[in-house]
């Protein structure tokens, strides 16, 4: 697998485990876990320590802990992995086995289409609507000359 | 690749007690509650001991490793493997009659003997009320035992260890789905 390909891996995986868990599951609907699906991790939550830096620099800090929820399912040859933020295990199922199926050259158009395209539509929806709200906030300082 | 334990929480807790049951009552065999899938030519009664016992904290040395082995620990327990058995906290015989002398494996130190191996050696069977009469802590008066496919230099190697004590090394036999520990204070009388 060159670098390329595990970008778009990358991409796909965080896509997957940042759409709405419900949106997730209405696009998946017609990709149901196939009967061959073995659950090599069954979806098991459990905490990550988030740690970083202010401003990005200086040195490294435990910003809190993160409730995460993991799952890995081999379908056929391929495994899929997915780490979600929370608890919803359901997410987390979901988005392994799309993972996996994403990786299946013959699935991934299919798949590209039905799911990750709308995902990365609603997603961007999200965005938008946020830094619109936190622009209709912004208050504008005007200094105010003082004496003389 | 394959699953592990169905409940890693509850079945390695399971096992655990057992273990410890098997620690405390040396020579006496034990079945596993809990037996997870495992790839060849590991059986899923030593592969339930290495998921129970084993974490990223244990260095695990495989006689026979190969790349689904490997891959299946790292992935399911996260344990880091050694290619030299003198590094080793725990190992996983398959082969007895072709494994290393017993003394290649770390012995403890001193000050702390509890820096040893633990072996888990796979074997083609365990019979009680026959076989070999053992002796020592957690057994009243003798336990008769019968371990197949060891080599005899095997027992000799582990009577020259023994006179080392608080040293040594632990041991599990595992075939099918039993178990039995002999731990390092555990006899084997002559017969």
């Amino acid at each position: 697998m060159d670098t390329s390909s595990h970008m778009a891996r990358a991409q796909w995986m965080s896509l997957l485990a940042q759409a709405e868990a419900a949106e997730l599951a209405a696009a998946m609907d017609a990709f149901a876990p196939p009967a061959d699906a073995t659950w090599l991790r069954p979806a098991q939550t459990g905490l990550y320590m988030l740690r970083g830096r202010i401003g990005g620099t200086g040195p490294q800090f435990n910003v809190g802990e993160v409730t995460v929820t993991r799952c890995s399912v081999q379908i056929g040859e391929r495994i899929g992995h997915a780490w979600v933020r929370g608890g919803n295990a359901r997410h987390a199922e979901l988005a392994a086995c799309a993972d996996a199926l994403l990786q299946d050259a013959d699935q991934h158009p299919k798949l590209h289409e039905q799911v990750l395209e709308p995902l990365r539509h609603s997603q961007q929806a999200r965005r938008e609507a946020a830094s619109r709200k936190a622009a209709a906030s912004k208050v504008e300082f005007f200094t105010v000359v003082r004496g003389e | 690749m394959l699953a592990a334990f169905a409940d890693p929480v509850f079945d390695s807790q399971r096992n655990f007690r057992e273990l410890l049951q098997a620690m405390a009552r040396p020579a006496v065999p034990r079945e596993l509650p809990n037996l997870p899938p495992a790839p060849v030519p590991i059986i899923p009664a030593a592969m339930a001991i290495l998921m129970t016992l084993c974490d990223a904290t244990t260095a695990v040395w495989l006689q026979q490793p190969n790349d689904e082995t490997t891959c299946h620990l790292r992935f399911h327990a996260g344990t880091r493997l050694v290619d030299d058995p003198r590094d080793a906290d725990f190992a996983l015989i398959t082969d007895p009659e072709s494994m290393p002398p017993l003394d290649t494996f770390a012995q403890g130190e001193m000050r702390y003997p509890d820096r040893s191996a633990s072996l888990i050696v796979q074997v083609p069977d365990l019979r009680a009320h026959a076989g070999a009469y053992f002796a020592g802590p957690g057994i009243r008066q003798t336990a008769q035992l019968a371990i197949d496919g060891l080599p005899q230099r095997f027992w000799q190697q582990r009577a020259a260890i023994a006179t080392r004590l608080p040293l040594g090394i632990d041991l599990f036999f595992v075939a099918a789905q039993r178990m039995v520990a002999l731990p390092r204070t555990t006899r084997l009388l002559e017969s």
